[in-house]
């Protein structure tokens, strides 16, 4: 494979593990604002395996790449040293061990200081972004809209695999429709103001959308963020009104969002390996 | 008609939006690019747009001969992660070359060359 080839993969990787994190983090905080149900522990389990098992993937991609190998032997021998000393050997470990943390108070119903937990595993993903590394003003910004970027998609898409799970158990699915709907509205709003500052920052030109990889994959992002603005509008003015005849049809409009939003995240994941198009021309001698 | 004053006003932002740095490129080095320095210069500083990881980071300095000039492995400064430095040990007059290697704490690795002259 070449190098776009392997950088796709690091990307795709880091996607299912935020999806798999996003899901475990949402299915707590579902639980601890709606109230637990039945099947939500397994849900969060589920969510906690993938988080697992593509974080393990994405590190083993990271350190081949960091170390520059290809031999398994040799990326072996990289992973203490990318585990001890770079911050996204440390953070990971770590937000993975916060994450098992939050799963343990989830099985013990704990529910509030689960989410609390995951919450934070979820909000320091921020920081091996490009503004935590940058410092400064600018960095500063960038690092605050991508804490409010980051945690409002995770309210929202993780807490889409709950809902469904919900809208099937519920015996007051319209008035739970209805709640979650203001969860929604407040969490779009975020995503977006969020989104278009970090394009702003990053991006820098809206030429940039059509000439570069980053603001090509950013713009699938956005397309893919319409399509699933377009099913919550469906769902909350069409759907839920008709609640609970239409459980069905809600249910399967759900199942749609988590995997337009499973495909979103993978295109997250990639979108964070590329160079934004802003630092073109940074290379010096 | 809100709708797409709201849309040209966000096509002009981002029309005018500042250029944020990400990713760790070379900011600044001493020696400069295209330098003459003298022969006792004992080190060489890179600074970076940003933080970087040392132990995932190079450093060589070649003569005109192709012998090695820096001395060790590169270094952060202390309190600031974004500065690499490493040790010289310039022996004769001429043309060096400086090909750096960096892993930006935000997982990203970035590289380039540049080269200053020793005069006596």
């Amino acid at each position: 494979m070449d190098d776009s080839a392997w950088l796709v993969l690091r990307g795709l990787c880091r996607g299912l593990h935020l999806a798999g994190y996003f899901g475990a983090f949402g299915t707590a905080f579902f639980a601890a604002l709606f109230g637990p149900l039945p099947g939500l522990k397994r849900l969060a389990w589920a969510g906690f395996v993938l988080a697992l098992a593509g974080g393990a993937a994405w590190f083993w991609l990271q350190t081949a790449y960091f170390a520059s190998a290809n031999a398994p032997a040799s990326v072996f021998a990289a992973l203490p040293l990318v585990a001890g000393y770079t911050r996204f050997g440390w953070l990971t470990l770590a937000r993975m061990g916060v994450l098992l943390l939050a799963m343990l108070c989830a099985q013990a119903g704990r529910w509030r200081v689960a989410a609390l937990l995951a919450g934070l595993g979820v909000l320091a993903q921020s920081w091996l972004g490009h503004g935590a590394a940058m410092g400064g003003p600018e960095g500063n910004a960038l690092l605050a809209f991508s804490l409010l970027h980051i945690g409002a998609a995770a309210c929202w898409l993780g807490t889409l695999p709950a809902l469904a799970l919900a809208v099937a158990r519920s015996d007051t699915p319209q008035a739970l429709a209805q709640a979650y709907s203001r969860l929604g509205l407040i969490c779009v709003a975020l995503i977006l103001a969020s989104a278009f500052l970090q394009y702003w920052l990053l991006i820098g030109h809206l030429s940039a959308f059509l000439t570069t990889g980053y603001g090509a994959t950013a713009l699938l992002k956005t397309v893919l963020f319409a399509g699933l603005l377009a099913l919550a509008a469906r769902n909350r003015f069409h759907l839920t009104p008709t609640l609970p005849t239409s459980r069905k049809a809600l249910r399967r409009a759900i199942a749609w969002e988590i995997a337009l939003g499973l495909i979103l995240l993978a295109a997250a994941g990639v979108v964070m390996q590329l160079p934004p198009p802003a630092m073109a021309g940074m290379e010096m001698g | 008609m809100r709708l797409s004053l709201f849309a040209a006003a966000a096509s002009l932002m981002l029309a005018a939006a500042p250029a944020a740095f990400a990713h760790a490129h070379l900011k600044a080095s001493t020696p400069a690019a295209g330098a003459k320095v003298a022969p006792s210069t004992s080190a060489l500083l890179l600074t970076f747009t940003e933080a970087v990881q040392p132990k995932f980071c190079t450093v060589t300095v070649l003569d005109s001969m192709g012998m090695h000039a820096e001395q060790g492995a590169p270094q952060t400064v202390p309190g600031h992660p974004n500065e690499l430095s490493v040790k010289l040990h310039l022996q004769m007059a001429g043309k060096y070359t400086v090909d750096w290697h960096a892993l930006s704490v935000d997982t990203h690795k970035t590289h380039g060359k540049f080269s200053f002259t020793v005069t006596n």
